[in-house]
């Protein structure tokens, strides 16, 4: 059995607490990051999450790391770990007759059955809505392709950095002129997809319980990712005024952006989002005439001065330390933070003191630290209370629990390679 | 069909870091009332750039475009009448949702235990900067600054400028769109019960998993990941390349599709490919190359050092073959040919998109208030069963305090005089 969580994420509910989504069954048939995450995030809320994977073609996170050094294992990344908390997992090859006769049990067993895969794939065994609903008619089907169901881009491929480029993340980011690198990470796929995904997916569940019907949600990737950065798009289509891309400043604030300050490559980040911000940054700044500088007195002046006023600023921030500067800006109200590295979020006081990180036991990786849940729950919680399954770690109880197969058909499976 | 939450209602009182949770909830059909100070309204009302022709503070397009689909009253909190006023609209609803930081709650008289004593049973979301409780719950908080405390930050950037925000105020959209989610396991938990409860949301963590493999980096490893980080050199077929008129980002090689070869294919084609279907470039195009072969060469420098040559003269190739052609005829033609390669869109290539067209997404919503139609974007989902819909513009100030308090139970002439202290 899995471990348990110290389940410091939640307040006032016990561990082993009910949970919001105790009792639903998920047959989850994504990889990679923008489905599992979403399918966690059903775990966490107590579903029952049974994930399908091949060893044949693992998911890719479990190939890749990080990972500890020198080690091959597909239970040991990291990467596949985090997101895959509280699952079960059972491979079964569902290209084999007998494999996709088993898949279509489970989707008789489910709920909600998940995919991102692409479309082509998903025909390839044998998954497409109309095979699943036919075989499950009252069944919530989550498909969750990069570019949707229907459309002339389809069938196109891609990982997060190919959509991030697609869905307009590169050529948003940074300053004009630089090269459109982005957010350095495949951004949509670990917050904007996946929690889509699970928002989607809870409110088809809740027409699912008040009338006993499922439905088909065509979920593609790049509009849930636009639709969480349309502003520059929704301007240009409305008569905004052209899109330029503008670093770490913004349209409203002034001064905002990341400064240097002591220390190697150490950056301290304000915004001065209200006229009190900007008073108090510059009595703190021991430079309180910038405030009646008349090239500052106003946002719009500020906006319009924008250079000269970051020179500035930087010049102020060159000399500080940067975690005490951050302490004062705050103690005078003004948005400051700094920019951590991710070692120092894992120690970050408030971020410890709230417990944020959850450290659940793995079989072969030990106890490794897991992000916590992005939303918390006063009453029927959302937490962590087991780690990533090992891979097939549950082909057995499931084939013969839910599956209601003998051993002996078990091995033959195995023998068959139907199941692994 | 009508929509998954079409019988609720939704108090949003959040500022701008919970607008879009407000949207998502209005988008499945809950009936949303956005409660602003009077006056200027919310802060986002402010936010440049501006609806032509309109005038403040109804011409801010964040503001339009992240309260579309609610209903708007303007209540002043801090008076004692707004407090009751406020208090009798939360009566009628199901769902709060709040940005106040602790110390503000407590001001306005509306903590959590406030709340659930006036109305029994709501589901009530908090979505702020550092969450409730820890020593910086107190804190004050920027997009920005949620960007740089997650660890997000951190990745973004060039190795010799700053680490870069990510566009459009994502601290704010992943807030908000956890808190959207934790609203939906709270009413279906609701549902069973009748029981409602908190959700809680800090910026900072709803952002940490978008550190992707920076935290296991450092849990696991003990070493920190940092922005711009690259390979010592470039594997011909992996990575950011100038086209035309723009970039492409290229992933040809290995993991899925058809690879290196199938781009050969495509400049094969075009007849660009130059010497690589000769030897010794076609069988080691054919035969290794794929990641795993790449990464193997990038990481052993002596392998790396006997294939550089060869690995120069075909990524010299490639780099032609692209600027000879626009991103949108690279992205359309490899994916043809099934290789992973994606454009760097801008803005006014999101707006063009052929296949967002031909998937009907975008909507027009007539805003009569503002005398024009309005182009937005459309869901995050085709739910088939109970579709997202958009059925009225964002608010104007104040739109519909009147229908609102005659509903709770105001006279015409009590709103008068609230209206006249500027209450709401």
């Amino acid at each position: 059995m899995a471990a348990r969580s110290t389940d410091a994420a939640t307040d006032g509910a016990a561990d082993g607490a009910a949970r919001p989504l105790d009792g639903l069954k998920v047959l989850d048939l994504t990889w990679f990051g923008a489905g599992p995450i979403g399918t966690r995030a059903l775990a966490n809320l107590g579903a029952d999450v049974i994930r399908v994977e091949t060893e044949k073609r693992p998911d890719g996170l479990r190939i890749g790391g990080p990972r500890p050094l020198e080690t091959t294992s597909l239970n040991l990344s990291g990467y596949y770990n985090n997101f895959n908390s509280e699952k079960r997992s059972i491979t079964i090859d569902l290209t084999t007759e007998r494999g996709h006769e088993l898949g279509i049990e489970l989707v008789k067993w489910a709920d909600v059955f998940v995919t991102n895969m692409t479309n082509r794939a998903v025909s390839q065994i044998g998954m497409t809505w109309e095979q699943v609903s036919a075989a499950n008619p009252g069944i919530i089907g989550m498909y969750q392709p990069m570019q949707g169901l229907t459309g002339p881009h389809s069938e196109y491929l891609g990982f997060g950095a190919i959509l991030s480029t697609v869905c307009g993340i590169n050529g948003m980011t940074g300053f004009e002129g630089n090269e459109p690198r982005g957010s350095g990470t495949n951004y949509p796929d670990y917050v904007v997809n996946p929690i889509h995904l699970a928002i989607g997916v809870m409110a088809a569940i809740r027409h699912q319980r008040r009338t006993g019907e499922g439905q088909l949600i065509d979920m593609s990737q790049l509009e849930s990712s636009v639709a969480a950065m349309s502003g520059p798009i929704f301007a240009i289509d409305n008569g905004g005024g052209e899109f330029r891309r503008s670093g770490n400043r913004v349209t409203f604030a002034a001064p905002h952006g990341a400064y240097q300050v002591q220390g190697d490559d150490r950056w301290l980040v304000l915004g001065c989002l209200t006229e009190e911000h900007w008073r108090a940054f510059t009595a703190l700044a021991g430079h309180p005439q910038w405030a009646d500088d008349e090239r500052f007195a106003t946002l719009a002046a500020r906006k319009q001065h924008e250079d000269e006023l970051d020179a500035l600023v930087g010049q102020w921030a060159a000399e500080q330390d940067g975690p005490e500067a951050m302490e004062r800006l705050q103690a005078v109200g003004v948005p400051a933070g700094l920019v951590q590295s991710a070692s120092e979020v894992l120690a970050d006081e408030h971020i410890v003191e709230r417990g944020y990180f959850v450290y659940p036991e793995h079989a072969e990786a030990g106890v490794r630290a897991y992000d916590g849940p992005g939303f918390r729950l006063s009453k029927t919680p959302h937490d962590l209370r087991g780690p990533a399954p090992l891979l097939g770690e549950h082909t057995f109880e499931i084939c013969t629990d839910l599956l209601e197969l003998s051993v002996d058909e078990i091995a033959d499976l195995v023998a068959e390679q139907v199941l692994f | 069909m009508v929509g998954a939450l079409d019988d609720l209602r939704v108090i949003d009182a959040s500022g701008p870091i919970g607008h879009y949770a407000g949207r998502l909830l209005a988008d499945l059909g809950a009936d949303v009332i956005k409660v602003e100070p009077p006056g200027s309204g919310d802060t986002a009302r402010s936010y440049p750039p501006f609806l032509p022709d309109v005038d403040a503070p109804e011409s801010s397009l964040q503001f339009l475009l992240l309260n579309a689909n609610k209903r708007g009253v303007t209540i002043d909190l801090a008076d004692e009448r707004g407090h009751d006023l406020f208090l009798r609209l939360l009566g009628t609803a199901d769902v709060l949702i709040e940005s106040w930081r602790p110390q503000e709650a407590a001001e306005l008289g509306l903590t959590h235990e406030q709340i659930e004593a006036a109305s029994a049973n709501i589901v009530h979301a908090s979505v702020t900067g550092w969450g409730l409780t820890g020593p910086r719950a107190q804190w004050a908080y920027a997009d920005i600054v949620g960007g740089a405390m997650s660890g997000v930050m951190t990745l973004a950037g060039a190795p010799d400028g700053p680490p870069e925000q990510l566009p459009d105020l994502q601290g704010y959209r992943c807030a908000s769109i956890d808190t959207a989610a934790g609203v939906m396991a709270a009413l279906l938990h609701r549902d069973a019960s009748g029981e409602g409860q908190l959700v809680e949301v800090s910026m900072q963590e709803a952002l940490s998993m978008a550190q992707e493999t920076a935290m296991q980096g450092a849990d696991i490893l003990g070493e920190d990941r940092v922005r711009g980080g690259a390979l010592a050199f470039r594997l011909p077929g992996l990575g950011l390349y100038e086209c035309a008129d723009g970039y492409v980002y290229m992933m040809a090689a290995g993991l899925a599709g058809s690879g290196f070869p199938g781009l050969l294919e495509l400049m094969v084609e075009t007849d660009e490919a130059g010497d690589l279907t000769e030897e010794p470039y076609a069988t080691f195009i054919a035969e290794s190359m794929n990641r795993g072969l790449l990464t193997a060469a990038a990481q052993d420098p002596a392998t790396l050092e006997e294939l550089m040559g060869t690995l120069e003269h075909i990524d010299e190739i490639v780099c032609a073959f692209l600027l000879n052609h626009p991103k949108q005829y690279v992205y359309q033609r490899s994916q043809e040919y099934r290789v992973l390669v994606g454009m760097v869109s801008t803005p006014q290539d999101i707006s063009n998109s052929p296949q967002l067209a031909a998937r009907d997404w975008w909507r027009e919503i007539d805003d009569p208030g503002r005398g024009r139609t309005l182009r937005y974007p459309g869901p995050p989902w085709q739910l088939r069963g109970t579709p997202a819909t958009l059925r009225r513009p964002a608010p104007l100030l104040g739109e519909h305090n009147e229908e609102l308090f005659l509903e709770v139970g105001l006279a015409a002439g009590e709103i008068g005089a609230l209206a006249r202290a500027g209450v709401v």
